[in-house]
């Protein structure tokens, strides 16, 4: 149950604009176990998606990607390994399922393509019926013949989780899968894929700003800010016993369920300029306890237990 | 004091594969100084019902009553004075305001529209900024000078330059980050305290709805299926769709999320093209019995003002 499927160790990524130097990822580290969900949080800009995309090789041609080391399974990532794995062993599906699908291809054409170019050994015509039947959209039989427009927003992500899923990969990033999607079709999706991820064991990496669907869906949080990883630790570490500033006025500036008309307490300022990034710790401007360390200094993680780190100057009290 | 009151309200569209039926037979009344919140997912009629008020949309049925003055029929100009009284806050930062205006402009250009003294246009920018927690001295900046936040700032402050009574916030928070959201819905309690504003504040987020709004109509294709004092909405709802509906949000609390109980939605949204007969919802609801297919599901007191449009509740 403890064996990492995937490894990333001390990630950068910039991204080279006409404004000058982007820098979106700085020094991530993170591993996801065979069967778990691990939850990223962050606002736009924090790094999360632009980490997923430079693990997979699809950040871009105008990014520098540099890692220490990534490894899937145990085994070193290059471009030729991680193109091998896309789509067979690690797949994606994006926030926008009208974007993601080619609309002039019938949704059987989309999934056998899939098929085809992973060499999947068996009935093709059968594992899309049995796909497509698995997400919920029947009759499968017709359905293959449609486009995508002939479908609803929920149906066309409920498509993007077939195609992801067609040829059995071990592990599944759904970047913002819902962000999208209406509340009752957002608990639909979420609730297929959970039911999923039960049946075959599969590793889900789960992107997403809502708090809510992190304390529902994630086994364990990544929390970033600023292109690095404030805090990491089990959802009810994260919840119930935040360390990092960061992470506490995130949780304090939603609603609180048991006092929904209370002031909201917000995160003051704006976030941070990342073609200008601070020279220490990301937050500093907006965290009410900053220090002088911390506008000098980046924070190294600091453990707090077998599964819960925070990277803050702060003394954590015992 | 009742500063809208909106009667049985429809708006139709003609497309060519028919009439699209947005808004249906909507009633509704807003009190002087409180928030109406307007709920419901996408395509359930909740903009266009916003924007039918304001008459961006030429209402197909029904009677708009703003501070007791009918202004369904008033021709363009005898609606300015009413377009002045009522203004309009919009979801997107980035589209709805100018590139090519410096935000000076984009403030003061509805005081030029309304016929505010030339020399006043400035002092009142000015202090326009102010309000909403930015610098005066930001006028002759340019909006992709600014965050998202700061943007919803500067649309905010076009919409107090006239001085408004009523403001329609149609979605103004969606597109902000977490962090953001909550600065603009403090600034806007605060600015409807000191301002004495009534709001419609539309929203999908309903957790955020709850929190800002006095009272809240939840809609479903195109007709207010629910509405009662936001407490008593949240506590104790009894239309099937809003069991649903709130069944579905996600909570940021692990042990709550995990021991609660969530009551699916099956199937699809019917088309508003060609609603279902009777009760709209019943090809979806849970508890639908023969009888729906030919009832007329209107609104009715199930006691202390909370409406609902389902008789088996």
């Amino acid at each position: 149950m403890n064996d990492e499927i995937l490894t990333v160790k001390n990630l950068h990524t910039s991204f080279m604009t006409g404004a000058g130097e982007v820098k979106a990822v700085d020094g991530v580290s993170f591993s996801v176990k065979r069967g778990e969900v691990l939850g990223i949080v962050g606002e736009s800009g924090s790094g999360k998606s632009a980490s997923m995309l430079s693990v997979m090789g699809l950040a871009g041609e105008n990014a520098r990607v540099w890692a220490e080391r990534t490894a899937f399974k145990g085994k070193e990532l290059t471009p030729e390994t991680v193109k091998a794995l896309r789509g067979k062993n690690i797949a994606m599906i994006f926030q926008d399922p009208m974007t993601s699908l080619n609309p002039v291809l019938t949704v059987g054409y989309q999934l056998r393509e899939s098929l085809r170019r992973h060499n999947w050994q068996g009935d093709i015509h059968a594992r899309c019926v049995d796909v497509l039947e698995r997400v919920g959209i029947v009759p499968a039989e017709e359905r293959l013949k449609q486009y995508p427009h002939e479908f609803s927003g929920g149906q066309r992500q409920r498509i993007m989780i077939a195609m992801a899923i067609i040829c059995n990969p071990d592990l599944l990033i759904a970047d913002e899968p819902t962000t999208a999607l209406d509340v009752t079709v957002q608990a639909q999706i979420l609730g297929l894929l959970t039911e999923l991820r039960k049946a075959s064991g599969m590793s889900m990496i789960l992107i997403t700003h809502d708090l809510g669907v992190i304390a529902g869906e994630a086994d364990r949080v990544l929390v970033m800010y600023g292109g690095k990883i404030m805090e990491e630790g089990t959802r009810r570490e994260i919840f119930y016993a935040p360390a990092h500033p960061y992470t506490k006025g995130l949780l304090r500036s939603v609603p609180n369920p048991e006092r929904p008309s209370e002031r909201l307490i917000p995160i003051e300022g704006q976030p941070p300029d990342l073609l200008n990034p601070p020279k220490g710790c990301p937050y500093v401007k907006r965290c009410p306890q900053a220090m002088r360390i911390c506008l000098e200094h980046k924070p190294e993680a600091k453990v707090l237990s077998g599964t819960h780190k925070t990277s803050c100057f702060l003394e954590v009290k015992e | 004091m009742t500063m809208l009151e909106v009667q049985n309200l429809s708006k139709y569209f003609a497309v060519p594969a028919g009439v699209v039926h947005s808004v249906e037979d909507v009633s509704f009344s807003v009190e002087r100084g409180e928030t109406l919140g307007l709920v419901g997912e996408s395509g359930c009629g909740k903009t266009t019902t916003g924007r039918t008020i304001i008459r961006i949309y030429e209402p197909t049925a029904g009677k708009i009553i703003f501070d007791g003055q009918d202004i369904t029929s008033l021709t363009p100009r005898e609606m300015l004075p009413f377009r002045k009284r009522m203004q309009m806050i919009f979801q997107d930062p980035y589209a709805s305001l100018n590139p090519r205006m410096t935000v000076g402009d984009i403030v003061r250009e509805p005081m030029v529209i309304h016929g505010i003294p030339k020399d006043e246009h400035s002092d009142r920018v000015a202090h326009l900024l102010r309000l909403v927690g930015l610098n005066s001295e930001q006028a002759g900046r340019y909006p992709h000078e600014f965050s998202g936040g700061q943007r919803q700032r500067i649309g905010i402050a076009r919409a107090l330059a006239v001085e408004p009574e009523l403001i329609i916030c149609d979605e103004p928070i969606s597109a902000l980050d977490v962090s953001i959201q909550a600065q603009i819905v403090n600034m806007l309690e605060d600015l409807q305290k000191s301002l004495g504003l009534t709001y419609i504040f539309i929203a999908h987020d309903l957790s955020m709805v709850r929190h800002i709004s006095s009272r809240v109509a939840v809609m479903y294709l195109g007709r207010i299926v629910e509405l009662a004092e936001s407490g008593e909405l949240y506590t104790n709802p009894k239309h099937p769709y809003t069991v649903s509906l709130l069944s579905s949000i996600p909570i940021p609390d692990p042990d709550k999320s995990d021991s609660r109980e969530h009551i699916p939605l099956q199937g699809e949204i019917p088309s508003a093209l060609n609603p279902p007969s009777g009760c709209a919802f019943r090809t979806r609801c849970p508890k639908a019995r023969p009888e729906c297919a030919a009832l007329n599901a209107v609104l009715r007191d199930t006691g202390n003002g909370h409406l609902c449009a389902c008789p088996f509740v």
